[in-house]
Formats: structure tokens, C-alpha cells, sequence
């Protein structure tokens, strides 16, 4: 069978997030899925979004929340350093397990989380185009993105959510319709622990490495970042995560 | 009818779809600038400055903007979460 690798990266800030995630997609030793969280809380905004439109920048700098531009298109998120599980895949284009179509691709790397979620007693399906929904809510949201023949999934796993602590940060229209839209957050966003009754983090990532090794035919093995890619990914941090001019660019 | 000038901006939720905004600099009903922003996909992400750059000099009318998205769409890119009729109606509801 297939061997991929399987990185356990941790909690880092953002910027290392990003950085690791595009080193990965660079050099790509081997096929990866990786698992990883957000130290201290960040928001992340859409490679099509803008900084300012979309997060209250003064206020994520009095919590202390990191504030990054992903490269990845989709809307802005909020990743809790308590609440949320990330992952990605990194694997070339032509993978015999790829499909050709984004939108395709999307339903079969989202098959993954799906399955992990399943095993974990959760009734989860995949919503078109790129979220995974419990009894209709969403637990799971995801974006893609293909460069230099290679492509990078990456998506959040809701553990627990905390609605009133995101519009903090994140912009509302219309302050008047704050409320209504953490309403709005309650009635259409879900997490494990909601579902659930309580969430224990290493569970949760046990089941998706086995949701992704059923879906994928492949065998996840645990391996390490390599000084190639940690080298590149320090650069990265340094020169376009870490930057304004990256991060406020539209 | 009265020639446009001056900064406009227009947000527009696609049915279904994605969320769109863009803000535009008009000058004698011609494009001078434009920022598209949301939370689309675009496949080549890259080419969201090509179609930004190929609205530049266009005048601001329904007929000219439809040719100039759906000549964009025509060509290699895939837009999620938005047509080509999005972005018309988007621009055309700047103000």
C-alpha cells in the first residue's frame, strides 16, 4: 500500500502555519497530510479578500489574534487555538487519486474528514462546493489550491466554537446585525463538542488519519518536517507571511 | 445622460454562492481603477489581477462589462462560487 507521510506539526502562529504549508507544497519529499493548530488564535482571510474589509485589526491586536492572508481563495476564518483542528493535503496533480476537476477533488480529499468524522459517531456529509455539514450544520470548512502541478488542500475541523468571540474579530456590515449574525452562527455552525458532549482533540485526529487512509488506499506514516523545508519555511515566514505587504495586499 | 466620476463600491451575495464586493474609480464613465474582493475561488488565483487589469479603460455600461467578463471567462480560469453575470450585475450595482 501507498505510503504517505504524516506530519504532527502542533500549534505554531500563524505565519509559521502558512509558511509550512507552501515550504511543504515546494518541495514535497513525499506526499503529506499534515495536522496542525493555531498558537496564539489567528483569523485567516481568503487570498481574494481584503485585510480591512474583512477583520477589525485593532481589535485582534488587543487580544493578542494574529491576522494572516492565506493562499488559498474562500471567506475568513477564525481559527481558535483551543477549538479548532486543522489539516492539509499536499500531493501532486497527476495523483491517480486526484481527479482532474477542483470541484471533483474537493468531494474526494472532503471524503476524508467525512469518514473520520463517521467513526466518531458524527452524522457528517459533504456539502458542495467545499464544506462538511452535521445535521445540516456546518463542522468543517475548505479550501484548495493547485500550483506548480501540485496541489493544497486545507480545511478546519469545528472541535468547539465560540460565536461571539469571532465576531470580535472578525467585520460585521452592519454593527446593528452583530447579534443577529452570532444567532446566525449558532443556528448554522456546529462543532464536535456540540454534537458531541465533550471532544478529546488526539480522538479526533486518530479518526481522520483513519478517514483519510480509507478514502485515500494509502497508509499515513508519521515523519518529520525536513531541514530543507523548515529552512524555506523560515524564509517564507520572513519575507511573505510575516508581511504587510503580503497580508494587506488587496 | 450624466457622466459618472468618483468612487463607487458595490457588494452583491451571489444566490447559492459566494459574497462579492469591489470598489471602482470612475472618470467621465470610464474605469480608471477597480478592486475586486470576496470569498470566491478563482483557479488560476493569479488572474484575478488580469481581469481587474482588462476592466481598466471600460466604460462603465452594462453591454461593454458584459463583453469584457464573459471574454475573461471564456478564456483559462475557473470561477467558484460566481458567474460571469455575477460580476456584471456587481459592478454595474457600484455607487
Amino acid at each position: 500500500m501507498e505510503k504517505w507521510r504524516l506530519l504532527l506539526r502542533g500549534s505554531k502562529n500563524a505565519f509559521s502555519n502558512m509558511a509550512l504549508d507552501e515550504a511543504i507544497i515546494r518541495i514535497l519529499p513525499q506526499n503529506t497530510i499534515s495536522f496542525y493548530g493555531w498558537e496564539p488564535s489567528a483569523v485567516s482571510i481568503g487570498y481574494f479578500q481584503s485585510m480591512e474589509e474583512e477583520v477589525d485589526t485593532e481589535a485582534c491586536k488587543r487580544y493578542g489574534i494574529d491576522c494572516v492572508r492565506r493562499v488559498t481563495g474562500g471567506g475568513a476564518v477564525y481559527h481558535d487555538s483551543q477549538g479548532e483542528i486543522t489539516y492539509s493535503i499536499i500531493v501532486p496533480e497527476e495523483h491517480e487519486k486526484i481527479p482532474k476537476s477542483i470541484l471533483e477533488s474537493y468531494k474526494v480529499l472532503c471524503g476524508g474528514i467525512v469518514d473520520g468524522l463517521r467513526i466518531l459517531g458524527l452524522n457528517a456529509e459533504f456539502k458542495p462546493v467545499n464544506d462538511i455539514v452535521v445535521n445540516g450544520k456546518k463542522i468543517s470548512g475548505n479550501a484548495h489550491t493547485r500550483r506548480i502541478k501540485r496541489i493544497l488542500q486545507h480545511g478546519t475541523i469545528l472541535c468547539d466554537v465560540n460565536p461571539s468571540l469571532m465576531f470580535s474579530v472578525l467585520k460585521v456590515p452592519d454593527e446593528k446585525i452583530r447579534d443577529k449574525m452570532i444567532k446566525t452562527v449558532e443556528e448554522r455552525v456546529t462543532s464536535i463538542k456540540k454534537e458531541l458532549g465533550s471532544v478529546d482533540k488526539n480522538k479526533v485526529v486518530d479518526a481522520l488519519i483513519t478517514g483519510f487512509e480509507n478514502v485515500l488506499g494509502v497508509e499515513l506514516v508519521e515523519g518529520s518536517i525536513t531541514e530543507e523545508e523548515l529552512l524555506l519555511a523560515e524564509e517564507l515566514k520572513k519575507c511573505k507571511y510575516g508581511t504587510k505587504e503580503w497580508n494587506f495586499k488587496r | 445622460m450624466e457622466l459618472k466620476n468618483g468612487i463607487l463600491s458595490a457588494n452583491l451575495k451571489v444566490q447559492g454562492g459566494k459574497l462579492l464586493k469591489c470598489k471602482l474609480e470612475l472618470e467621465k464613465d470610464i474605469i480608471r481603477k477597480i478592486k475586486i474582493t470576496g470569498d470566491f475561488f478563482m483557479h488560476p488565483e493569479e488572474k484575478i489581477e488580469d481581469l481587474e487589469k482588462v476592466l481598466i479603460g471600460i466604460k462603465f455600461d452594462n453591454n461593454e462589462i458584459r463583453k469584457v467578463l464573459l471574454d475573461f471567462y471564456s478564456g483559462d480560469v475557473l470561477v467558484i462560487g460566481a458567474d460571469a453575470e455575477d460580476f456584471v450585475t456587481l459592478i454595474m450595482s457600484a455607487k
